[in-house]
């Protein structure tokens, strides 16, 4: 299937209260009202892409669907980017765009999953993203549209509408957007894209297929083995136990704990691997497998397949005793966590 | 003051696909099942293709599926059931 990209079609309108109301006409937005992408604007986006506006940057496998550089552009206009955010809109695109991401099936399914988003690196501050307090919450620009960004896209111009395409049974609240950045200044550990083979000084972004936020709470221990249960009780969970991936955005108070005894970033992923586990008939008596599949009761099943399916990062308000822990997608492996440089190509 | 904005979508390419032409007849023709590997899919089929059996004579001439629900089928899983059955039975379903 070949794939080629029309010019781009331009719309009139009388105002932009009135192409703001188009837009929704449209069946263009996530039902928060967007900016009106004028020549203007997105020429402004465009001119932070390093690339031809024609470029296609990611193909939707089912039907051929091209999105090039220019309709992320126009897309990124319509979530509320700044200019500047733009580059790492295009790199998370790519790392969408990545067969082993599987975004088609990620968006489509009934799991109702959203590209979680986490951006490590110098950039995160140029831009000025939020990796402290509130960081999954609202109220950051950067973050906010920079996730709304792919979204729209994934709307747009992979048509993946809610009822049609996309068939989430439940979806949750990242589906508007799920953009964070890693707080490398209180982590006690390497950054995230260093722990990934990205050199220090190039920034990256890494998108997770994501079903939901778990919150772990612990205010009270501060015996870093004892702390790590906790995160691997939530990781057990009957309701989220698969063989797929997993994100552990850890709070500076949390980290410096489990750091407190020389714990580090491998080790703290070992831990959890181990601990994060319930034995095969736990699953067999909740009907989450079938009663003749293969395996003993008391076989382990482990959520996750390694200690590095676990990804590990610091993010959050430097008080208060909480984590998140994000599930993957699927009841399996279908879709795997992709980490793109953003503006630059390491192995061109 | 009026102003122009982009469209955001993008067009599915031209690809000449077309559907398959209308069977003639259903009588003895050979069928091909393709699973998505979700709980009870070979049960549906395999009761589906009875129903086919039943009426028409039709033979299950060939199975063939994909280990992931949301990934697409191979290329060459679909060019071998088409070269081998005269039509196929798949279901989308969770």
């Amino acid at each position: 299937m070949t794939t080629t990209t029309a010019a781009p079609r331009l719309h009139e309108l009388a105002d932009e209260g009135s192409a703001i109301d188009f837009c929704y006409e449209q069946g263009w937005t996530d039902g928060l009202p967007v900016v009106p992408p004028t020549e203007a604007r997105v020429e402004a986006t465009l001119a932070w892409a390093g690339r031809p506006p024609e470029e296609v940057v990611a193909t939707h496998p089912p039907t051929g669907r091209a999105c090039t550089v220019h309709a992320a552009a126009v897309n990124a206009v319509m979530a509320g980017c700044l200019p500047e955010y733009f580059p790492v809109v295009v790199a998370a695109l790519e790392a969408l765009n990545d067969p082993d991401y599987a975004f088609h099936g990620s968006s489509a399914s009934t799991g109702g999953s959203a590209p979680l988003l986490i951006v490590s690196g110098p950039i995160a501050d140029e831009i000025g993203m939020n990796s402290g307090v509130n960081v999954f919450g609202s109220g950051n620009r950067a973050n906010a549209t920079i996730g709304r960004a792919i979204r729209l896209i994934l709307l747009n111009v992979f048509r993946m509408t809610p009822a049609i395409a996309d068939r989430s049974t439940t979806g949750w609240p990242g589906k508007y957007s799920a953009c964070i950045a890693e707080d490398e200044s209180r982590s006690p550990w390497e950054p995230l894209r260093v722990a990934l083979g990205i050199p220090e000084e190039v920034s990256a972004v890494t998108v997770f297929a994501a079903s939901g936020f778990h919150n772990i709470e612990n205010h009270y221990t501060n015996d870093p083995e004892a702390l790590l249960s906790t995160f691997a009780d939530s990781m057990r969970s009957l309701g989220a136990l698969s063989a797929g991936q997993s994100v552990i955005v850890m709070s500076p108070e949390h980290a410096q704990i489990a750091a407190s005894r020389g714990f580090t970033r491998p080790d703290v992923q070992e831990y959890l691997y181990a601990h994060a586990w319930r034995p095969r008939g736990d699953l067999r008596r909740a009907g989450k497998i079938p009663a003749d599949a293969p395996g003993a009761d008391d076989e382990p099943v482990h959520r996750g397949l390694s200690p590095n399916d676990i990804l590990l990062l610091v993010a959050g308000g430097e008080a208060g005793g909480h984590s998140a822990f994000i599930s993957s997608w699927s009841r399996g492996r279908g879709s795997l966590f992709q980490t793109k440089p953003i503006g630059v190509c390491l192995d061109c | 003051m009026a102003i122009r904005i982009f469209d955001p979508t993008a067009d599915a390419p031209e690809t000449g696909n077309r559907p398959a032409p209308r069977l003639a007849r259903l009588d003895g023709l050979r069928i091909g099942l393709f699973t998505n590997s979700k709980v009870n899919a070979d049960l549906l089929l395999r009761e589906t293709a009875a129903l086919f059996a039943e009426r028409h004579g039709c033979t299950v001439v060939a199975k063939e599926g994909k280990p992931n629900a949301s990934h697409i089928a191979g290329p060459q899983v679909l060019e071998r059931l088409a070269a081998n059955v005269d039509f196929m039975i798949t279901a989308v379903g969770d």
